[in-house]
């Protein structure tokens, strides 16, 4: 199964990068990563390109906030985005916040898995729960 | 039958000597060891009729062996790019055909392909790519019928590995080349760049024009842009530039610019330390009306003429002043171009540059001051800043002189 990853915006925490990297290819996935400071049209248009099923976004220095709101705008303009599986983790908020608070708003944004302040295998153990429920694995 | 040397011809031809000489839309230069001369075109002549008129004693001089042409003046290939992203295959393949010389490109984002009208002109090259090579289906009936409607005159596809036997099915004579995009999705250029640099070759010497002037040389005519960006990794044997810098060519119908990589954040990832990009309608001459069009249509632009003490009736003159004002606008309207302040195929990290090198006719028409007072307004209104790269200008040719002599050692 093809995962497309990255950081979204001006953000360069490479190592939480690389770890996602080497999580992912661990448990069994194709893994196309982006790296750091990615623009939200870029992650899309690589998931167009490979033909993957998954898109994981991470953020560690709280820019998701501001890409997010851009989603619901962006993935709009693509034809074949339909299916795939929306997942976004890491810090999601400038300062504090609270999960109740948070992934609601990321939901309402598009994403189907939200995790913020979540560890990392917590985080994928709750991909491969959704990839089962749809039947994908 | 012998024939009779004179002593200037002995000299030439001892020292092998060479000519070279730059066949531009506007100008033509002649180089030979000591000399640099240019000349303006009379477009009422052929190219090779109106050389040998103002410079035939000197090409009589050399032999043809030694006489070496480069040329921008066919106009290019038109090239038509359909590709399934912007950041990936449209950025990618757009990248290569700049870097083979290209000068006229055009691209269609393929999922809103029934929402492009098909140009009535024949295109020259149709490129298509799109997706990694496990991926599959990235096109579909919709291409096809576009591609029915459109006429060209070549068709390569550089796409999934696994599109191939429907494309084949569907496209006649399609040129298929390897991906160019791998499975990292990196950028691998080396067979489309030879592919289109051998399209571009055989245009030039297919055009009657340039193919008469085989009658002066017997060494290949290499495309102009191609020569200069093989220069640029040597430029600093010929200017205190300092990289990151960027190559500025106004032209008389387009205008080239080459630069440093290290200015872009890119997914690119190649061998090639200069990238080039063209304005296809940005020139002095030629393209002076859509050059006043693009300035007028600039917010800036009123600010910039007040700076430079002038009105906007200035468009409507025919004087020197009115030529620098034209040539100051176009500096300006490059730079922004390439900056953050418009979003373009590229956006250079303007703030990083170190030099600003001005080659071309502009050489001729500006002084360092006028080009760096428009740079110093530029990066003051736009980018806010006090930057001041250093201005080189390459007014005797220097560049295109290195490239067409290194191109000729290479031979």
């Amino acid at each position: 199964m093809k995962v497309v990853t990255g950081v979204v915006g001006n953000d360069i925490h490479v190592v939480a990068n690389r770890l996602i990297d080497l999580s992912l290819q661990a448990r069994g996935y194709e893994v196309f990563n982006l790296g750091v400071n990615t623009y939200l049209e870029e992650f899309f248009d690589a998931v167009i390109e490979t033909g993957a099923d998954i898109l994981l976004i991470s953020s560690l220095n709280g820019e998701a906030e501001g890409w997010g709101r851009e989603v619901p705008r962006l993935k709009a303009k693509y034809k074949k985005l339909d299916d795939i599986i929306m997942m976004i983790g890491g810090n999601l908020v400038v300062g504090t916040g609270n999960a109740e608070d948070i992934i609601p708003r990321y939901k309402g944004y598009g994403f189907d898995i939200v995790c913020h302040q979540v560890d990392l295998n917590t985080g994928l153990d709750s991909l491969e729960e959704m990839l089962k429920e749809r039947n994908l694995k | 039958m012998s024939q009779i040397e004179s002593p200037d011809d002995n000299i030439a031809k001892d020292k092998q000597e060479k000519l070279l000489i730059d066949v531009g839309s506007t100008y033509f230069k002649l180089s030979n060891k000591t000399n640099i001369e240019q000349h303006f075109r009379d477009f009422n002549k052929s190219i090779l009729d109106d050389l040998t008129h103002k410079c035939g004693q000197e090409i009589e001089r050399f032999d043809k062996k030694d006489i070496h042409i480069c040329s921008s003046a066919n106009g290019g290939l038109s090239t038509l790019i359909i590709g399934v992203t912007h950041s990936f295959s449209l950025k990618y393949a757009t990248n290569i055909a700049f870097n083979s010389g290209i000068n006229i490109i055009d691209t269609i984002l393929f999922q809103n392909i029934e929402e492009y009208s098909v140009p009535s002109d024949l295109i020259d090259v149709v490129i298509i790519v799109g997706g990694i090579n496990s991926s599959s289906d990235n096109f579909s009936e919709s291409l096809y019928r576009y591609l029915n409607n459109l006429t060209y005159s070549n068709v390569v596809f550089v796409g999934s590995e696994l599109d191939v036997p429907t494309i084949k099915a569907n496209i006649e004579n399609v040129v298929v080349l390897p991906n160019i995009i791998d499975d990292r999705l990196h950028i691998v250029e080396d067979s489309l760049k030879a592919y289109l640099t051998n399209l571009y070759q055989q245009d030039i010497e297919g055009k009657e024009d340039i193919k008469d002037l085989y009658n002066i040389t017997d060494n290949q005519i290499f495309s102009t842009p191609y020569v200069v960006n093989k220069t640029l990794p040597f430029i600093h044997t010929k200017y205190p530039v300092v990289n990151p810098f960027v190559l500025l060519d106004i032209g008389g119908a387009t205008t080239d610019i080459h630069y440093s990589k290290d200015l872009v954040d890119e997914n690119i990832v190649t061998n090639n330390e200069y990238d080039r990009l063209v304005f296809k309608k940005l020139g002095v001459y030629k393209s002076k009306q859509s050059l006043i069009f693009a300035a007028k249509n600039n917010e800036f632009v009123y600010e910039l003429l007040m700076h430079l003490k002038v009105t906007e009736n200035i468009f409507e003159e025919q004087s020197n002043k009115a030529t620098k004002v034209l040539m100051q606008l176009a500096i300006f309207l490059v730079l922004c171009k390439i900056s953050h302040y418009k979003k373009a195929y590229v956006n250079l990290k303007l703030l990083s540059v170190n030099s600003f090198v001005l080659t071309g006719g502009i050489t001729k028409v500006l002084t360092v001051e006028e080009i760096e007072n428009i740079v110093s307004f530029f990066y003051k209104k736009i980018l806010n800043s006090e930057h001041n790269p250093v201005t080189v200008l390459d007014n005797n040719y220097d560049i295109w002189t290195l490239g067409a002599e290194g191109k000729e050692r290479c031979q």
